[in-house]
């Protein structure tokens, strides 16, 4: 570092700043700005300015300020070990600090790179159309609500979700369909899955979307899915499903039973716990492809005939389209998409399924250990299960949860007398210690 | 300079894609499952390749990608600056690897750098509250024009347009549209700035709000801003500021001194964290009093004993991200903000000008507006702009952004930012002046020199094919 | 540059042309497919929709540009270019013959007399 005041990553030395303002024909920097006098500012923001080791220490501190607790958490948030490969690699300064491919002549890298992540997405969906991100999960359902009131195949303004719905992704939804003039309104479940019957009989031709979970937020496994498409279908609505990449792998595929768009939680791979930043999938139906928001990557030629890589259609985006665009977003969360790509890629196919099998398996472990302690019963809905489920306490789940945290562990408390556990191969080591945590706060 | 890009070709193809080097299938929900038949599905083909192939295959394709380390960025309106290396350091802390819903009482540390942050941006923006929810810039907008629209509907104003700069950021018709506003567009004066008589005869009681950015797109200041102002209070109106624009001002002037209500800020522009090849960004919105009760929940306050507790605004309008927004990137941010403090933020201001005001010296195109400030609209005249940025790549550096905003032809928007030398500004200047006057068929034909040479957009458009899966059709 | 206006047509200044048989077949102009730039999609409404007069029928996209397509008068649409989905190109090629888009039986002759005819739409894009 050669400055010792003003910007440290600004270059310029005393000598090139004179010689610069010479070239320019001013004396200062100041002469160069057109602020009246009015607006001007000339007070100080009182932020000190800290040298990195200084910060570094500084903010060491306050986030050692967290409890150090084994979290056995989900409920739209989860912690799956991301292989170190996925450091190393993302964190290339080519990668992590470049910028949207206007220019895809020169940078092929990262448009192949999301070019592949939108075929494992299509490959794990089973539709034909995946962008290559949306901000998360609770933007990207309501960015299929709004594509499902813009597609000439659907009319209506009712957007019907699960009771059970995460309240974080229904208060967002609830904003982006206000413009459009859309209400959102739930449907029953029985016994943690949709109630079928119940959402037949609420759903009229003023239903405009049908949205499900699969796994749910309660992470119970959903049967007869494709009752919810043919519903949907009915209605002349769109079936939009809820997943997660790991989930994807195994249960069953979203095209498979009619559903029209897929979104979800994609930093299940690839994002450690990162205090619920996310990252949104979105993938649809090929009639779709015009409707949909956000970046999409095509393939196309170079004038020397080879294969080359390009943002494309790019006519749906705020910067052509203005407010006849699909979305008014811009930057997305493509980086994020390039660490789940990643990651997909270092686990294959196998590794892939083997870990979505082991978070059915273990959460069934988990739940009948769970349910042999006295006043706990697990899990409370009678389905399979994906990674988390619901467990009903004798005594208050608040109360339960606070003795719990006391121990080292935190846990959610869902109702007055519910609580929900989320298990991975993070935590899978501390099982028993959650197990002798229960049983104290009993 | 000459500038040679890696290129790693087999036939007709660069970096064969990760299913051309293997594709495994797997027949899920056989032998072993813990689920019936049923609810699995029959099976998943991907690539299973080993860890070194993994790490061959992406350092090739990143050595097959510019970045903002590998050279200049003068992106007009994106504000490319030098992301720096410790911010990624504070980020990755373990402890800070939390679930967003832990109790406040054990999240303590990420709820205080929250606080931080928020109070950092207030203070630099001059602006009451801020919330660090929205995951973008755009989402910025939209929180800010939905807490505009809140307002009204509290007062019981029933107001139906958004006024709009013709010259603004696409995000910001995109963003009114989606908010359920008519847009009126504003057009400039001679001057390049809004055209105030214009602008009175636009506002009405109809009116929620007026997006500017200041300076505006062509690195104009709006010198009438207090009148601007004026004029859309008297018409009821809410004032918004995009912050794109946001490096121009710092430590100058601040968008709370000028009347505006509402404001976002870019953090992947002015507070440096980093593009990651289009995200993840964040746009935190800052307002002023008046409209704190409606800013989206939870925010963080400090309790009467220093501890940090979330709450809900009183008549807050709920959500704009599932969770908190992009918590690594806000870590990053208020590392940045740290490192550089009042002098800091003042001085990149300050140099971010200079270094704009240098680099037009330099160039032989003409600039029609001014006095700009850290970025400016030359015009590539008689010559297609979108083509002289292609041979600009040739040389080794990135062009800046092209045809936009309208209000000059053939613009080419650029903004090197604070972070370039005098000796890569002079590189840059050669580098646009080289292609700006080189021959038709240099610029018609260029890039050469990069991984690819000219991509065909229009196919790409007209057949679309967007997954290895359609390659095979 | 010159560009192309037949004299047997009608005009609107957003530079749609009509013929005025009946039916009638609508299309964009020679100056509109070269502002446009290459077309890469096309929007057209179904056969049986009913189409106001000065409003939206469709959509046509080139790589920089959407613009909206405007009904030089009302009618109920009796045919589109099924073409023009997988070579979205005869727009640029033959803008008045093969790039036609949409065939209307027109409800009202009257307005007919509000489009432009050739010579007027000639000087408006000189």
């Amino acid at each position: 570092m050669t400055q010792t005041d003003g910007s440290p990553f600004a270059p310029h030395t005393a000598a090139e700043t004179a010689a610069m303002l010479d070239a320019v024909g001013v004396d200062t920097e100041t002469d160069l700005f057109d602020i009246p006098d009015a607006v001007a500012f000339d007070g100080e923001f009182g932020i000190e300015s800290r040298s990195e080791q200084a910060i570094r220490g500084e903010l060491r501190r306050l986030f050692a300020r967290n409890d150090n607790l084994i979290e056995f958490m989900g409920r739209g948030h989860y912690s799956h070990y991301v292989p170190s490969i996925v450091d190393h690699l993302s964190d290339r300064a080519e990668f992590l600090t470049s910028y949207t491919q206007y220019q895809p002549e020169i940078t092929q890298g990262f448009l192949q790179a999301l070019f592949e992540y939108q075929s494992m997405l299509v490959e794990l969906t089973g539709l034909p159309v995946a962008n290559c991100s949306m901000y998360d999960a609770a933007t990207a359902l309501a960015e299929a609500a709004l594509l499902a009131d813009r597609v000439r195949q659907t009319s209506g303004h009712r957007i019907f979700v699960p009771e059970h719905l995460r309240e974080g992704k229904r208060l967002v939804l609830e904003n982006y369909v206000d413009g459009a003039g859309l209400v959102v309104e739930s449907y029953p479940m029985d016994d943690g899955n949709v109630d079928h019957e119940a959402l037949a009989e609420l759903t009229d031709e003023e239903t405009a979307m049908i949205y499900a979970e699969n796994p749910t937020v309660r992470g119970t496994i959903e049967e007869g899915l494709s009752e919810v498409g043919e519903i949907a279908d009915d209605n002349e609505a769109l079936f939009c499903l809820g997943s997660d990449l790991v989930a994807l792998s195994l249960l069953e595929k979203p095209a498979t039973v009619g559903a029209d768009v897929v979104v979800g939680e994609a930093d299940v791979l690839g994002l450690p716990t990162s205090y619920g930043m996310g990252l949104g999938i979105f993938a649809t139906r090929e009639s779709f492809l015009r409707q949909v928001p956000g970046r999409l990557v095509g393939v196309s030629e170079d004038a020397d005939d080879r294969r080359a890589y390009t943002l494309t259609l790019q006519t749906r985006e705020q910067h052509i389209r203005k407010e006849r665009a699909t979305s008014n977003i811009c930057t997305n969360q493509a980086w994020v998409a390039l660490r789940a790509a990643m990651h997909i890629a270092a686990l294959g196919p196998d590794g892939l399924v083997d870990l979505a099998t082991d978070c059915v398996r273990n959460a069934a472990a988990l739940a009948k250990q769970v349910d042999e302690i006295e006043g706990y019963q697990a899990p409370v809905h009678d389905r399979h299960h994906f990674r988390e489920f619901v467990v009903h306490t004798d005594q208050p789940a608040a109360a339960i949860t606070a003795d719990v945290e006391a121990e080292g562990y935190a846990i959610h408390a869902i109702d007055d007398h519910l609580l929900q556990v989320c298990l991975t191969e993070t935590n899978a080591h501390a099982t028993d210690g959650l197990v002798d945590a229960f049983q104290e706060a009993a | 300079m000459i500038y040679d890009q890696a290129r790693y070709t087999e036939g007709d193809t660069h970096e064969p894609l990760l299913s051309e080097k293997d594709a495994t299938t797997v027949a899920v929900g056989e032998t072993d499952s813990p689920l019936p038949e049923e609810l699995t599905r029959d099976e998943l083909i991907l690539p299973g390749l080993s860890e070194p192939e993994l790490a061959r295959h992406y350092t090739r394709l990143s050595q097959m990608n510019w970045s903002m380390d590998s050279g200049p960025y003068p992106l007009g309106s994106c504000t490319m600056k030098y992301n720096p290396k410790f911010t990624e350091d504070v980020a990755a802390d373990r402890n800070a690897a939390i679930h967003p819903d832990r109790s406040a009482d054990s999240a303590q540390g990420n709820l205080g750098l929250l606080y931080g942050l928020q109070e950092y941006l207030a203070t630099i923006g001059g602006m009451d509250a801020v919330t660090l929810q929205p995951p973008a810039g755009a989402a910025g907008e939209f929180t800010g024009i939905l807490v505009a629209k809140a307002y009204h509907d509290h007062h019981r104003n029933d107001r139906s347009e958004v006024i709009i700069p013709a010259s603004a950021h696409g995000t910001n018709f995109a963003t009114a549209a989606m908010a359920g506003y008519d847009v009126v567009e504003l057009p400039s004066d001679e001057g390049g700035r809004v055209d105030l008589e214009a602008l009175k005869a636009a506002v009405s009681e109809e009116t929620a709000a007026l997006m500017l950015t200041n300076p505006n797109t062509v690195g104009l200041f709006e010198r009438d801003i207090v009148e601007i102002a004026e004029t859309v209070h008297d018409a009821g109106g809410l004032l918004y500021y995009d912050g794109a624009n946001l490096n121009a001002l710092l430590g100058r002037g601040r968008p709370g001194d000028m009347g505006f209500d509402i404001m976002h800020y870019n953090v992947h522009k002015t507070f440096a964290t980093p593009h990651g090849g289009g995200g993840p960004g964040a746009g935190p919105v800052g307002v002023v009093d008046e409209l704190a009760a409606f800013l989206p929940s939870p925010r963080v306050r400090e309790t009467e004993n220093g501890d940090y507790e979330r709450f809900k605004p009183d008549r807050s309008i709920g959500k704009i991200h599932g969770f908190a927004g992009n918590w690594l990137v806000l870590a990053k941010a208020y590392a940045y903000i740290a490192r550089l403090g009042d002098e800091g933020l003042s001085d990149a201001s300050a140099k971010a000008v200079l270094n704009a005001n240098y680099l037009a010296e330099r160039l032989e195109m003409d600039v029609p507006y001014g006095p700009f400030h850290h970025e400016f609209a030359a015009t590539a005249g008689d010559r297609d702009a979108a083509d002289v940025a292609k041979r600009m790549l040739d040389f080794g550096v990135h062009p800046p952004t092209t045809k936009w905003p309208e209000m000059v032809p053939e613009a080419m928007l650029t903004e090197p930012t604070e972070i370039e030398s005098k000796r890569t500004l002079d590189t840059l200047a050669e580098a646009f002046n080289n292609a700006y006057s080189d021959t038709d068929d240099a610029i018609e034909t260029a890039p050469s020199r990069t991984t690819a040479s000219r991509i065909d957009q229009v196919s790409a458009a007209r057949n679309p094919r967007l997954s290895w899966q359609s390659l095979d059709e | 540059m010159s560009f192309d206006v037949p004299d047997d047509l009608s005009y609107l200044e957003s530079h749609e042309w009509t013929t005025t048989d009946d039916p009638v077949r609508i299309g964009i102009t020679d100056f509109a497919q070269d502002e446009l730039g290459d077309v890469v999609f096309v929007e057209l409404p179904a056969v049986g929709d009913t189409i106001e007069a000065g409003s939206a029928f469709g959509v046509v996209e080139s790589i920089k540009a959407v613009s909206d397509l405007y009904a030089p008068i009302s009618g109920e649409v009796t045919g589109i270019n099924e073409d023009l989905f997988d070579q979205p190109e005869l727009v640029n090629d033959d803008p008045f013959g093969d790039g036609w888009m949409l065939e209307l039986e027109p409800s009202d002759q009257s307005e007919f007399d509000e489009l432009l005819p050739a010579e007027e739409y000639r000087d408006q894009i000189a």
